[in-house]
């Protein structure tokens, strides 16, 4: 099945809050003045937003309160204190969630039930330790893993990295390309938590260990920063001050097998990805050789090498050979530009921002000076390919 | 570390399993539609989706191989020393089941894809025992 959608809705202006480890306001106030200047970037008004999209949800296992306007922001509470009254305003439940909110974002203006719609995260960093939680009993999903010590997003991406390592025979050593790549680009990125500081190899390497075989330079870092996107139709789009970039397709993972919380198994990961990356190409009419600028994530670098191989940019197996024989390098001809936009590792803890970001400023034709030459089709990815989500971006409707 | 562990609260649905692992015994959840075992207990079978699955706990063998492995030399949460061995373990019994436990032979006991564990079992308080693992000694 095709996507009905496909290049019907694009995306007509962004704005992104700068990305730093506290922010000196309310994540909501940020949040707001993110959300106005993304509106005046499209050429609208605010009273001409009557949609609203996003995913309010704060990835931290820690003890923290979630309040909206504080830790998170909802489109309903970002809605309300714009003073607006949207005809439609959605949260995204799932994993991938600003996929899955582009995703509700471009269903509702192909459906007609919003003109234009703000698509927003907005991602903080609560004081105290981010994922230390004092809990002394654990209930519900809890139960399954914190009485043994197996808590937090480090053991959960730790097992099927180390799966792989062991399976294809390969060393954390070869990581080094993607964390170094990821840096060398955020430093060069104004907005960025690691501008002007990029990663050295020998730095990578004396990381020390958390949960073996992740390092600490294999996480992205908890920042506070925002950024909105307003997507209207194609037809609207043309009109408006900025080259529309047009949405061609997407997908998300839904695994099936029994798991307890946590837990994702290598096999999981390839199984139910290979069925992402099939709907993705079904939906987007393209294949991963149509792609020159796939933005991957790396929220977690191991992430890196499975959406490599999930989505067909290199065989299974070998993402860990492939990256460090240059493939990813975004300044060689021959590289794949799949962290040019920084990345997670290179940026802060956005969840799929710089990846949605780059593939939005390369295409539109407004990335400056780190602007590359032929760009027309994207990819933007979130989360794990088996439950996470992809979009693909292009600036030729086809 | 002087704070305790976090304790499993048992409910409705996991309270046969906590009250075999007091016992030191692995029990895991047989749907009595299906026949399959599954682990969570969900309110649905996870195998045949059945709201009701009536499920049947039964004692099982708890000798499995490791899959995958994770030094934690970090906790997040209280009453754990580091740095202890997390193990991903494919469970003979039924190999779609996977749980994943302490291994108590340490941080340093050499481990490969593969290795021979057994079910074993910590003792947090009076009446609360968690599932964990132990590497089986080849003769």
């Amino acid at each position: 099945m095709t996507g009905g959608y496909r290049n019907r809705v694009a995306i007509a202006g962004y704005a992104q809050s700068d990305v730093v480890r506290h922010a000196d306001r309310p994540l909501g106030a940020l949040a707001l003045e993110t959300a106005r200047r993304a509106i005046a970037d499209a050429g609208l008004r605010p009273d001409q937003i009557d949609g609203f999209t996003s995913s309010a949800m704060l990835p931290a296992a820690g003890s923290h309160a979630v309040e909206d306007g504080i830790s998170t922001v909802s489109s309903v509470w970002l809605a309300e204190h714009l003073g607006l009254n949207p005809r439609f305003a959605s949260g995204f439940q799932g994993h991938g969630q600003l996929p899955g909110s582009v995703a509700l974002a471009v269903n509702a203006i192909a459906s007609g039930a919003a003109d234009h719609v703000l698509v927003h995260r907005a991602l903080h960093n609560p004081s105290g330790r981010y994922h230390g939680n004092t809990m002394t009993e654990a209930a519900g999903a809890w139960q399954w893993t914190a009485p043994q010590g197996y808590f937090g997003p480090l053991a959960m991406i730790g097992l099927p990295y180390n799966e792989y390592l062991m399976r294809f025979g390969a060393g954390r050593e070869s990581m080094a390309a993607v964390a170094v790549e990821a840096r060398k680009n955020g430093a060069r990125i104004p907005w960025s938590y690691w501008h002007g500081r990029p990663l050295a190899r020998e730095q990578y390497l004396d990381a020390p260990l958390v949960a073996d075989p992740i390092c600490r330079l294999d996480c992205d870092i908890p920042v506070d920063g925002v950024a909105a996107f307003v997507l209207t139709s194609a037809e609207r789009a043309r009109d408006l001050p900025n080259r529309p970039v047009y949405v061609a397709g997407y997908a998300a993972g839904s695994p099936t097998r029994p798991r307890v919380p946590l837990h994702w198994p290598l096999d999981d990961l390839y199984e139910t990805g290979a069925e992402t990356a099939r709907r993705l190409w079904a939906a987007a009419g393209v294949g991963p050789a149509d792609v020159d600028l796939p933005q991957l994530y790396d929220g977690f670098s191991p992430l890196v090498y499975l959406w490599l191989e999930v989505l067909g940019f290199c065989p299974v197996g070998e993402a860990h050979r492939f990256v460090q024989d240059g493939g990813i390098d975004s300044d060689s001809p021959s590289g794949l530009p799949v962290l040019s936009g920084g990345g997670a590792l290179g940026n802060g803890r956005m969840h799929g921002v710089p990846q949605m970001l780059e593939c939005y400023l390369q295409l539109s034709g407004r990335a400056g000076a780190r602007q590359r030459a032929g760009v027309t089709i994207g990819l933007a990815c979130h989360a794990s390919p088996h439950l996470g989500g992809v979009v693909v971006y292009g600036n030729e409707p086809w | 570390m002087s704070a305790a562990r976090p304790v499993p609260v048992p409910d409705e649905r996991s309270a046969p399993y906590w009250k075999a692992a007091a016992q030191h015994r692995l029990v895991l959840a047989r749907c009595s539609r299906c026949g399959e075992l599954s682990h969570p207990p969900d309110v649905v079978c996870p195998r045949c989706h059945h709201p009701d699955p009536g499920f049947v706990f039964e004692e099982v063998g708890g000798g499995g191989a490791v899959r995958a492995w994770i030094v934690v030399r970090q906790s997040f949460l209280l009453g754990f020393d580091v740095p202890f061995v997390l193990v991903d373990v494919a469970l003979d019994d039924d190999d779609g089941v996977r749980l994943i436990g302490r291994l108590l032979d340490g941080p340093d006991a050499p481990l490969a894809c593969g290795d021979r564990v057994r079910v074993a079992f910590e003792d947090l308080a009076p009446g609360v025992a968690v599932p964990a693992f132990t590497l089986e000694r080849t003769p």
